[in-house]
Formats: structure tokens, C-alpha cells, sequence
């Protein structure tokens, strides 16, 4: 208690000589190249480069550890998985199996990519917590990595189709197949801010993975997806279809490889709205979460 | 002139209480609707308050104050790392910061490998890291265990390995949260003469310790923290003897 006092009336006078002289010699920061905000952060992106790209490369160089066929197992399990899949549905919805599998499996890697990067990138921060807690980098670095592992397994799962489609639907091959490469770029500006808006959240709250899958699950039902757009619109349910953005991000790969036509301009309206409306979300939320996030790890 | 420096200006940080209250949506829901009960006991906590500092090029700054003064969080919100919730922070120069060795390590990976990871980390390029590697490795000095795997290390080879990587670049602004001690005593001679080069490359020095002796050797500049205030600042000798005199400290 006597120390405290003592420490309280020490407060009371002003500082020490030095720190008085020093008060007044002391110079205002100097002006500083202002830099916008927003282009700090993009350009603490572009210098961390290295860094994120080595973790995206080592999550890969994980999941492919010790297994015999490595990074095949990306090609080899959604391609099982239709064939199974096309055989069960193309009986059941009495459709030509070999035009429907393509279908699935198209639809089966994209969702697949879209899932894994939002629940696994909402986890981001926490995983990366030792390297938060050390290093100050932009914290989009750590859900980029998450969204650039899972398009490169995207990208080795979408050879699967590419060869499928070729074999079986060779008449489609063209120009407009250039289109499809889009569909990169496209998910994972849609995957990227996604799910670094989900990590700001779901850093504070933890249970947002498990809500995540639910939401998911309920999205995947109501989008064509595994089920052709055309059961929808002949159950009265065209509104799930022509106002679905999955619908329409689905479509810049399904015109080109399975109908050999271009995507329409709507499709790629919806695409970029939905980049800017997720963009710009997350911005807002990270406004204030990016500085906090370093609290709840 | 050279513009590396420290200009902190009435600053305060406060650590979020929402951080240990309300964990799940639940808890926070069900505050909502309970409003009418007072308000939690838990405040945020006010761990730095009204700091005004400024430190300019060539000065060794030690930092003193008992556990919980804020030492530590002072230096993290010096790098960047803290968000100040007042006040005016200005930090010029890259800033290099030595507080927690051992993390980021990729057990499954090799030790050379882990060399390369951890310059990423800080920001450097693989370039950069392949000229620097053989140093790193020589300095760490683990034979031909820098082939194997990370998991396979012992704890004090793990220490070397990362205070080995982490000290091989300086910075214009080094932060040091005591002086760190790692391996064996003829790791730690080594350790130190590192050290020392690497204060002697930086501009600026920040050094938190309770080893008077550190403190009075390597800086020349104190300040003493207590319960998130910083009650003096003057030549580090006066500081220590403040320190002393502040926690009850005879001798």
C-alpha cells in the first residue's frame, strides 16, 4: 500500500528532467507520404508475397504427405465420386448418363472449391496465430493462402472434366472454351473476400465453421448444383436458377465445356456482382476487425 | 537526415474485454437479453495509458517495470502488432522485433527448409535467403541434423535454430523482449557477441529486462513502467535506481 502511494504522488508531478527537455525539443512527426489505406494494405499484400505462397505450397505438400498418388487423389476422388454419383441420379431422374456426370462433376469441384475455402479460410486467422502474434502482415495473406491451395486443387481437379468433357463431348471443343479459363479469376476474387470475412467473424465467435457447413448444405440444396437447372424450372422453382449467382458462376464453365456456347452477359454481371458486394463487405467489417483480430487469438 | 524513429504521442491501448467475455454468438445473445443486469465485472483491460515517447536514431532505450507493467505490450505496440485505442503513433523504419523464438516452425519439415520459411516470414525474399543460408546454418551449428525433420529436434536445438534465423538480419529498429537466452553455455557466448552485432547495426535499440546488468551496459536511456504508465524517463542509471525505489527494491 506504501508503494502505491508513493507511486501515485510520483504520478502527480510532472517527468523527469529528461523527459521534460525532450518535450520540448520534440518535433512534429514529419509529413509522410500519404499513402491511401486500402493501397498500403494491397502493396503489404504484394510484399508478403513470398510468404503466402510458401504457405499455400506447404498446405499442398501436407495434404499429398506420405499418399501414394499425391496429387492425383484431386482428380481421381471427384471423378469417382460422379461416376458413382451420375449412375445413382441418371437412374433415378431417367437422364443420359454421360452427358449428366460432366454436369456433376462440374458442379462438384467448383462447390467443393467454394466450401473448403470459406470454412477451412474462416479458421485462417486462428491457425496463423503464431505467425500473427509475431510478424505484422496484412491478415488477408492468411485466407489467401487457404484460397490459393484449394485453386490449385481446383485447377487439378478441373483436368479431370476438361479430359472427360474432350472424350466424351469432343464436338464442343472451341474458342469459346478460353471463356471458361475465367471461372479462376472469378471464384476466387468471389472465395478470397469471403472468407476473410468469415475469419474476422468467426475469429470472435467460434461457432461460425459449424453454422458455415449447415448454411452450405442448405445453399448446395437449393442451387443446381448436382440437380440440372431445367428440374428446377419444371418444379415451378425458376426464381432458384435465374436469380442464383452459383447458377451463374456455374454457367461461365457449363456453356463453354457441356453446351459449346458462349456465357451470357448475365452471367458474367452476376459474377461481378457478387465480387463487388463480397469486396465490399469485407472492407466494412475489416475497417475495424483487421486491428482487433490479434485480441481473440 | 536520417528520419528512422519513434513518435508516440499520448498513447493509449486497451485490451478488448469482449476478447475473454463473450466467446460464442450464445453468450453474446444471451447478454442481449438480459440488458438489465449490470453491466459484467470484467473491464477492458487498460494496459498502456497516456505514453508520450519519443525515441530518435542512435539511442539505446531499456525498458524496466515489474510483471504486468506493460513492458512487453508496449514493445508489440511499437511494432505494429497492438492497435492503440488513443493517441498518435509514428513509427519510421523497418522494424525487426525478437520476442517469441520457437513459433512458426514447420515440425515436418527439415531445418534448412525451416531456415527458408522463416526469412518468408519476416519478409525477405528466397533470394536473399539463399545467400544468407549457409551463415545461418554454420551459426546454428547442428551438424547434420539441419537435414532432418524439426520434430526430431530437442528442445534447446530448436531454440538455436530459431534465434540462429532470426537474428541473421537486423533491422533500422530492433525490439528485443529480454535478452534471449538459448542453448548451451557455449551457445550462449555465441548468442551474445550476435547480439550485440545486431544492436550495433540497428539504429535504434528497445531492450525489455529485468537484468540490471544488460540494461546498464547496453542502453543508455530508461524507462520505467508501472501499472501501464510510464513514471520516468531519463539516463538508464536513474532509471534503475527510480525502478528500485518505486517497487521497494533494497540493494
Amino acid at each position: 500500500m506504501k508503494h502505491v502511494n508513493r507511486m501515485q504522488s510520483k504520478l502527480d508531478t510532472p517527468l523527469q528532467q529528461p523527459g521534460a527537455a525532450s518535450a520540448e525539443l520534440r518535433v512534429a512527426p514529419p509529413p509522410r507520404k500519404r499513402q491511401s489505406p486500402a493501397r498500403a494494405y494491397i502493396s503489404g499484400i504484394w510484399n508478403a508475397r513470398y510468404f503466402w505462397v510458401h504457405l499455400a505450397l506447404s498446405d499442398l505438400r501436407y495434404r499429398w504427405r506420405r499418399s501414394f498418388f499425391g496429387a492425383l487423389w484431386s482428380i481421381m476422388q471427384p471423378v469417382g465420386m460422379t461416376l458413382l454419383l451420375a449412375v445413382v441420379f441418371g437412374r433415378l431422374f431417367n437422364t443420359n448418363i454421360t452427358e449428366y456426370a460432366p454436369f456433376i462433376l462440374s458442379g462438384m469441384i467448383f462447390w467443393e472449391f467454394i466450401t473448403s475455402t470459406a470454412t477451412g479460410g474462416s479458421l485462417a486467422f486462428v491457425q496463423a496465430d503464431a505467425y500473427i502474434k509475431q510478424c505484422h502482415h496484412p491478415l488477408a495473406i492468411y485466407t489467401l493462402r487457404t484460397a490459393l491451395s484449394n485453386l490449385l486443387v481446383l485447377t487439378m481437379a478441373s483436368l479431370g472434366l476438361v479430359v472427360w468433357v474432350l472424350i466424351i463431348m469432343p464436338q464442343h471443343f472451341g474458342w469459346h472454351w478460353l471463356a471458361a479459363l475465367l471461372i479462376y479469376p472469378i471464384v476466387a476474387l468471389v472465395a478470397w473476400p469471403l472468407s476473410t470475412m468469415l475469419a474476422y467473424v468467426a475469429t470472435r465467435f467460434r461457432d461460425i465453421p459449424h453454422a458455415l457447413a449447415l448454411a452450405f448444405q442448405t445453399l448446395w440444396l437449393i442451387s443446381p448444383i448436382y440437380f440440372e437447372p431445367s428440374m428446377f424450372r419444371n418444379g415451378g422453382l425458376h426464381v432458384l436458377v435465374d436469380y442464383n449467382p452459383v447458377y451463374h458462376m456455374l454457367e461461365i464453365v457449363r456453356a463453354p465445356l457441356l453446351r459449346g456456347q458462349w456465357p451470357t452477359p448475365t452471367n458474367f454481371a452476376y459474377c461481378a456482382g457478387v465480387i463487388v458486394v463480397m469486396t465490399l463487405l469485407t472492407w466494412l467489417i475489416g475497417r475495424t476487425a483487421e486491428k482487433r483480430v490479434i485480441f481473440y487469438l | 537526415m536520417n528520419a528512422n524513429h519513434i513518435y508516440l504521442d499520448k498513447v493509449n491501448l486497451h485490451y478488448a474485454s469482449v476478447a475473454f467475455k463473450e466467446r460464442s454468438l450464445k453468450s453474446l445473445l444471451g447478454g442481449l437479453l438480459k440488458r438489465d443486469k449490470p453491466a459484467a465485472a470484467v473491464q477492458d483491460v487498460h494496459a498502456l495509458k497516456n505514453i508520450s515517447v519519443e525515441i530518435r536514431a542512435g539511442e539505446r532505450v531499456g525498458l524496466l517495470g515489474h510483471n504486468g507493467a506493460g513492458k512487453s505490450t508496449f514493445l508489440k505496440m511499437v511494432a505494429g502488432l497492438y492497435p492503440i485505442s488513443g493517441g498518435t503513433r509514428v513509427v519510421e523504419g523497418t522494424v525487426r522485433s525478437l520476442f517469441d523464438l520457437s513459433l512458426g516452425f514447420e515440425p515436418d519439415a527439415t531445418g534448412r527448409e525451416n531456415v527458408l520459411y522463416r526469412g518468408l516470414l519476416l519478409g525477405l525474399s528466397p533470394k536473399f535467403m539463399r545467400a544468407i543460408e549457409d551463415e545461418v546454418v554454420e551459426f546454428a551449428g547442428l551438424g547434420e541434423f539441419i537435414d532432418y525433420p524439426i520434430r526430431t529436434y530437442s528442445a534447446g536445438m530448436q531454440v538455436r535454430l530459431a534465434f540462429a534465423i532470426s537474428t541473421a538480419v537486423g533491422g533500422d529498429v530492433l525490439l528485443l523482449d529480454e535478452v534471449i537466452g538459448a542453448g548451451d553455455a557455449n551457445f550462449m557466448a555465441k548468442a551474445k557477441e550476435r547480439i550485440t552485432k545486431l544492436i550495433e547495426q540497428s539504429e535504434i535499440l528497445v531492450l525489455a529486462s529485468h537484468d540490471f546488468g544488460a540494461l546498464r551496459s547496453l542502453c543508455e536511456r530508461g524507462l520505467v513502467f508501472d501499472h501501464g504508465k510510464l513514471i520516468f524517463d531519463g539516463p538508464v542509471v536513474e532509471a534503475i535506481d527510480h525502478y528500485k525505489a518505486v517497487n521497494g527494491i533494497t540493494s
